[in-house]
């Protein structure tokens, strides 16, 4: 076999992140940067996405996800950055070693920097244990948008959604516009998963009724969905006695969730976050694992692209930057979620550069305020006038702040 | 008059807070963050529209599908009726963004313009 090939930065992944990420680590010098994709196409679910909603941060225009995806495929193009299309990257060892497949085989790279942006999937009727029969017309909302969106196949004409996560949300109007019924959508929890304006949009337009507290318990039918029964939920998630009832129906779709694909992360024993599922990175996305960098859906689940764009655009720069010179500022404060947070990240900063923080709330607040304090003094304090788990909440705080950070440790909380 | 909306432009969805007089003048919003609020609002107060998006079959393309919009947005209560003519509509590759494949539909002043561009193969 012959060598490795040998790359200054490799990019897994060339979704929305991916993209961003490479196109900047070759804006900042880097020699030759190589975006591994497992798919036939680059822009990951964005062609799917023919709605709109995309590039309101970064363009301040909202644009379709095809058009929001051909700006970046553009880029990378005009940059000179190599992708490699239907090529899987198998292994990836801490020496930045990565063994990848491809339609020419098995080969190998080495890499100065790696740049993991897998993103994540949608979690399928076996993650949520759904009793019931195993017909045909069970789907997960995003494969269905690539049925419908990208090879022109329709998959039911009466639609019962499970689960109210963005997708399944944008795939209800979809279907309505394509001529089928959505009976309603279920939610077990007691507030919606998607965002609000989705709610509006792709439900109160169409009068499609949201059930909350409410999830499927059973699915009918032996070779095709006839029907689903669903009951409602108390407190604890238990079925609430008497509340059963059959919906006929020919299709059930799942928004249940995504899960990141942090395999090669896991593989590589990367340190990682309970609360994102993601690898834990300081301010340059830079892991446990000297070199080896992660953004993106793969690193924390987001709702806005735009801001998965801004996260790669910093972490193309950095791998470029570590491939070059093997430095990065010496990320030495501690940043860790309080009272109202589920988590921030970056997980340490050098307190040199400004830092814009992400995070989420663990549910809806109104007029608060995120709070960033050092040695019980108070550092930032933004104002919220209104949060939910739903929104990734994304703050810069300037590095000014950071000057009077006391024994390298900020905590960030929810506060009146 | 008062009212809450959820500005729907981006994925923020601020709940706007509104105050508009009967000849249909906004006093003023609060609660939103960003500048896109304001013209949002004000249409959905006395003209909604939504950005309709759909697909159209393309023959001999390197995608089976072209995504397509309305530009500029059409009204939020002609979007079934809109979707009707637009089913049946087939076109041909090659296509660009911003490529207008159908104008003026409904009378509404309202192009449907490609978003993905699309090689002939």
């Amino acid at each position: 076999m012959a060598g490795p090939e040998l790359v200054d930065v490799a990019v897994i992944g060339g979704g929305p992140a991916g993209l961003a990420a490479a196109a900047e680590a070759k804006g900042a010098g880097a020699g030759r940067v190589v975006m591994l994709e497992r798919d036939e196409r680059v822009g990951g679910i964005l062609p799917q996405q023919i709605h709109d909603g995309f590039g309101t941060k970064v363009f301040k225009e909202a644009l379709t996800g095809p058009e929001y995806s051909a700006i970046y495929e553009a880029r990378v193009n005009e940059r000179g950055v190599e992708t490699w299309l239907k090529t899987t990257v198998t292994e990836l060892s801490r020496d930045r070693v990565l063994t990848v497949r491809s339609d020419r085989g098995i080969q190998t790279i080495k890499a100065g920097a790696v740049v993991l942006a897998m993103g994540c999937r949608e979690r399928t009727r076996g993650a949520i244990g759904t009793a019931g029969t195993r017909p045909a017309g069970v789907y997960t909302a995003g494969a269905v948008q690539y049925y419908m969106n990208v090879s022109n196949l329709a998959v039911g004409r009466k639609v019962v959604i499970l689960g109210s996560g963005d997708i399944g949300l944008i795939m209800a109007r979809r279907m309505i516009l394509e001529g089928a019924e959505v009976v309603c959508v279920a939610e077990i929890l007691p507030q919606p998963s998607g965002i609000a304006g989705n709610i509006v949009r792709c439900l109160e337009d169409f009068d499609i009724p949201l059930y909350l507290n409410t999830t499927v318990v059973e699915i009918h039918g032996k070779e095709r969905v006839t029907g689903v029964t669903l009951a409602e939920v108390g407190p604890k998630m238990g079925e609430r006695k008497g509340t059963r009832r059959f919906i006929e129906c020919d299709t059930l779709l799942l928004s249940v969730g995504l899960i990141p694909e942090t395999e090669l992360a896991i593989d590589l024993g990367l340190s990682m976050s309970p609360a994102t599922n993601g690898a834990i990175v300081d301010e340059s996305f830079h892991t446990s694992a000297p070199g080896i960098f992660s953004c993106g859906n793969v690193l924390q689940v987001h709702d806005v692209v735009d801001y998965a764009t801004l996260e790669a655009e910093k972490t193309g720069i950095a791998a470029a930057k570590w491939a070059m010179t093997g430095k990065l500022p010496d990320s030495k404060i501690n940043i860790s979620a309080g009272a109202g947070l589920r988590y921030i990240l970056p997980a340490t900063i050098s307190g040199e550069d400004a830092i814009d923080f992400t995070t989420r709330p663990w549910k809806e607040e109104h007029d608060k305020s995120v709070v960033f304090k050092s040695g019980g003094e108070v550092l930032r304090r933004l104002k919220m006038p209104h949060m939910e788990p739903a929104g990734m909440i994304r703050v810069r705080v300037g590095k000014g702040r950071f000057r009077h950070v006391v024994n390298n440790e900020i905590t960030v909380e929810v506060e009146d | 008059m008062k009212s809450t909306i959820i500005c729907i432009v981006c994925p923020v969805s601020c709940p706007v807070d509104v105050e508009w007089t009967k000849e249909e003048v906004v006093l003023g919003i609060k609660n939103h963050l960003c500048k896109l609020a304001g013209p949002y609002v004000e249409s959905e107060l006395f003209d909604p529209r939504r950005l309709l998006t759909t697909s159209i079959p393309v023959d001999g393309g390197d995608w089976p599908l072209v995504s397509v919009k309305s530009s500029p947005p059409i009204p939020k209560d002609m979007m079934l009726e809109a979707m009707d003519e637009i089913t049946g509509v087939r076109v041909k590759a090659p296509i660009k963004v911003g490529d207008v494949l159908m104008t003026n539909i409904l009378g509404t002043g309202c192009d449907v313009v490609a978003t993905r561009n699309v090689k002939s193969v």
